[in-house]
Order: C-alpha cells, then sequence, then structure tokens
C-alpha cells in the first residue's frame, strides 16, 4: 500500500526545520516524504503535528532550515476541525467546487452531494471533506486527525477512500485513532523519531 | 424630472443598484462580514456629506472615505470591535456636521432617506458603468467567495492572491457607496443583508441562494418603489420594511414546513405506539 522511502521519488524534503507562528516552537526536524509515499505521524497531543503540517502548507512560519518541493507539486490539508456556521447555503457539490476537486464514483459519498452542508451530520460532513481532498489532484496530502468524527456509518468508506489512493500521491497524516489507523495499513512514524 | 415623465432613469438606476448590492450581499454572508459592510456604508454616507458641505464631486469623496475605511480593516483582526466602532465614529461625524452646518444637514437627509426618485442621470451613467463591470467580475468574484469558503482546508483553489483581494475590495467599496448614494445608507444597508438572509435559508446550493438573493432585492425594491411613491413615503425606510418582510418570508415558511414534517413524525409516531398497544 505505500511505497517504501528508499525506494520513492522525494517530493518534500525538510533539512533542519524550526517552525512555530510567532516564534519557533518546533525543531528542528528532518523529514523525507518520496513521490507515493504514505505515512502515519504519531506523538502525544501538543507535540506539534497539525503545527508541522500547517507549516508544509505555507500557514505557519519556518524560521530557520529549509523545505524543498519538487517542481510544480501541488498540496492540499484537511484541518483537524472545519467548524460550519449555523446557516451555510452551499450543498457537497459547492464543496468539491471550492476545493478543485473531481466528484468521487463513491456512492456514499455521492448521496451527499447535493445536500446542504448545513444540514449533514458531523460523520457526514467529515466524510465529505475527506473525500474531497482525496479527489483534488494533489501530489501531497495532508491529512490532520481525519478519523474525528466518523462514525460507525461512515467509518468504512472512509478507509476505503484512503485504500483507493492513486500510488503517485503522498500522504502524511496525523491520527491518534489506532483502530483506524490500523485500517489504513499506512506505516506509523513518531513526531519524536524526526527530532 | 420633466424629461422624464416615467421616472426612467430612477428606476433603472435604481433597480441596478439594488441587483448589485443583493449579489454583493450574497458574498458577504458567505464572507461572514456584516460589521464591514456597517462600517464602510456608514463612512460612504459620511464622505457623501462631506462632499456636499463643500461643493466636491460626491462619489469620489464617499468612495475615498469608504476606501480608507475597507483598507484600515483589512489590517485588523478584530472583526467586530473595530468596524462597530467606526461605525460609530462615521454617525457621530454626520451628527455633528448636520446640526453645525445647514447644508451638511440636508445631505445628511438626503443620505438617509434615500432620495432614488431623484436620481439624475451622471449617476446613472456610474451605475451602468459599476453594474457592466459586475457583470464582468462576476465569475470571478462567486470563485473567489466559493474558494473562501473551504477555509481551515486547503484546496487547489484555496490560493488567494493579492490582486484579487484588491480588485474585490474595491468593488465591494464602488458597490457600497453607489447602494448609499442612490438608495440612501439604510436601504443600501437592507439591501444589502436581508436579501442573502432569507436566500440562505431555503437556498439548496450556491447558484440558488446567488438567483434567490437576486429575485429576493428584486422584489424588495419594486415593492418599495411603488409603495413609497404611492404613499408620498421616504423611500429608504419603505425600502427596509419591505426587505425585512421579504426576507422573513422564506424563513417562516421553512419554520412552518419543518414544523409540519416534525409534527406528521410525531403523529405517526405515536399512532405506531398505539397500534402495538393495541396488538
Amino acid at each position: 500500500m505505500s511505497a517504501s522511502p528508499e525506494s520513492a521519488q522525494p517530493i518534500l524534503s525538510c533539512t533542519n526545520i524550526r517552525v512555530g507562528f510567532d516564534r519557533p516552537v518546533l525543531g528542528p526536524l528532518d523529514l523525507r516524504l518520496g513521490r507515493g509515499e504514505k505515512m502515519v505521524l504519531t506523538g502525544p497531543n501538543g507535540a506539534g503535528k497539525s503545527l508541522l503540517l500547517r507549516c508544509l502548507i505555507g500557514k505557519a512560519r519556518v524560521f530557520s532550515g529549509q523545505v524543498q518541493r519538487s517542481p510544480r507539486t501541488k498540496t492540499c490539508l484537511l484541518a483537524q476541525e472545519h467548524p460550519r456556521p449555523a446557516l451555510w447555503p452551499l450543498n457537497g457539490h459547492d464543496w468539491f467546487r471550492a476545493l478543485g476537486a473531481r466528484v468521487p464514483g463513491d456512492s456514499s459519498v455521492r448521496t451527499l452531494l447535493s445536500r446542504r452542508l448545513d444540514r449533514l451530520s458531523g460523520g457526514q460532513w467529515q466524510l465529505l471533506r475527506l473525500a474531497a481532498v482525496l479527489h483534488t489532484s494533489a501530489d501531497i496530502l495532508l491529512l490532520d486527525e481525519p478519523a474525528n468524527h466518523l462514525d460507525a456509518e461512515v467509518r468504512d468508506s472512509a478507509l476505503g477512500l484512503l485504500q483507493s489512493l492513486p500510488p503517485n500521491t503522498a500522504l502524511l497524516m496525523t491520527s491518534h485513532d489506532a483502530q483506524f489507523l490500523a485500517g489504513t495499513g499506512f506505516p506509523e512514524v513518531p513526531l519524536a523519531d524526526l527530532l | 424630472m420633466n424629461s422624464d415623465p416615467w421616472w426612467s432613469v430612477p428606476f433603472a438606476g435604481g433597480l441596478a443598484v439594488t441587483l448589485m448590492l443583493a449579489f454583493a450581499g450574497a458574498g458577504l454572508f458567505l464572507r461572514g462580514s456584516v460589521w464591514q459592510a456597517l462600517a464602510v456604508g456608514q463612512w460612504a454616507a459620511l464622505g457623501g456629506v462631506v462632499a456636499a458641505t463643500v461643493t466636491l464631486p460626491v462619489v469620489p469623496v464617499a468612495v475615498s472615505l469608504a476606501g480608507a475605511v475597507m483598507i484600515l480593516l483589512h489590517r485588523i483582526r478584530d472583526r467586530e470591535r473595530w468596524p462597530l466602532a467606526l461605525f460609530l465614529a462615521g454617525l457621530a461625524l454626520v451628527t455633528l456636521l448636520s446640526a453645525n452646518l445647514p447644508q451638511a444637514n440636508l445631505a445628511a437627509a438626503r443620505w438617509a432617506e434615500g432620495q432614488v426618485y431623484f436620481l439624475d442621470r451622471e449617476l446613472l451613467w456610474t451605475i451602468v458603468s459599476v453594474t457592466v463591470a459586475s457583470l464582468l467580475l462576476a465569475p470571478l468574484l462567486v470563485r473567489i467567495w466559493l474558494s473562501a469558503q473551504a477555509s481551515p482546508d486547503v484546496g487547489l483553489r484555496s490560493t488567494h492572491r493579492g490582486g484579487f483581494v484588491v480588485l474585490e475590495a474595491a468593488w465591494w467599496v464602488g458597490v457600497l457607496v453607489l447602494g448609499t448614494a442612490a438608495l440612501g445608507l439604510p436601504a443600501a444597508l437592507a439591501a444589502l443583508l436581508l436579501p442573502a438572509w432569507g436566500a440562505a435559508s431555503v437556498a439548496r446550493g450556491l447558484s440558488g441562494f446567488l438567483a434567490l438573493s437576486l429575485l429576493l432585492g428584486t422584489t424588495v425594491f419594486m415593492l418599495g418603489w411603488f409603495s413609497a411613491l404611492h404613499l408620498d413615503q421616504p423611500f429608504a425606510p419603505v425600502f427596509v420594511t419591505w426587505a425585512l418582510i421579504i426576507a422573513a418570508v422564506p424563513r417562516a415558511t421553512l419554520f412552518l414546513v419543518d414544523s409540519w414534517k416534525s409534527n406528521g413524525s410525531r403523529k405517526r409516531q405515536i399512532d405506531q405506539r398505539t397500534g402495538d398497544r393495541r396488538s
């Protein structure tokens, strides 16, 4: 399911980076992600996993060190939480357009497309968000706790979507959900090992 | 007005401005920047009052002041208190000017009451220009508003280039200034906020939301136009009253449908329980 780092072409590499918002709070750390490589970052709450993902998408500051990407690499992020406005006149099709994603064939997702986003359950909303990010043509996907809010009804669909990712798409994911992680089959890398 | 017995100039200008405001209001609703509109609209009105007092062209002065407030608000993180404070400051300045200068008093009354029936050809041409620009910009604006919804997720279209941000902000200011100049501040704010609010409760997607906002805006303008004329009342308060009523219709309909559905399902549950006991 996941390519080994040794065999994969490097698509992203971080060397000795220190990251944070107002000041550096994580690092120095090194990370190398091969083309098509799938990896799960683990570590306790507050260790800096989400910060690292935000830094890789340009939403947090790199104070020192180097982040290098292959030319024309496209990166997408599924944030840990996406609070919905109480009144939100958008439907699933709009959401896929907002992310520049193509509509998936998966029936569990297609049934949600015509519904308003503010009337989906928490699990359905998370599944829709995950499906949209996974159906962009990004070369690197950053998923921050994708198993959040997934109930039994949509969990298998989410795992199915993850497992059907194109082999060339690299993925860096965080999760505390051991059962979900086991379902993905992606190798786990403790954040502490990168420091 | 003798050269225009059918009031076609103010009617066309007022309707075009209302449609632009309703469209802008849909974007404002998606952006969640309601407070900004209050502040920018009030400072546009202040610019209009100042320009009328010192006999300068109204639109450039109003655009300058409203634009300065928009730039300031873009640089501030607090999206509620600062816009409200600026709105109050603008209101205080208009009140002080109108209390001390007779010319400002007349202008302030005009901007508050909304003198759409006296909209002249000069302002109409400015409105036509901005309407054409809005039609050309609409697809881009919709794409910007839609991609902004993705945050904090980041998709392939989630990046915002600085040029687009400036373009969008300039368009907001232009529409709001024209709306305030043509309809008066209360009516401009009502056209901006209320049709989109009403549409948001029932629309099933972005296209429907935009279309319904425009339809509600048009309905409000028609009702406001004819009833203010017929009753010989100032346009802005009549327009605001209709906007409140029309915006409430979709919300009230939705409430009634939801209540009817929940009553129906409760009745079915009771019937089922009664049937279970009997059997």
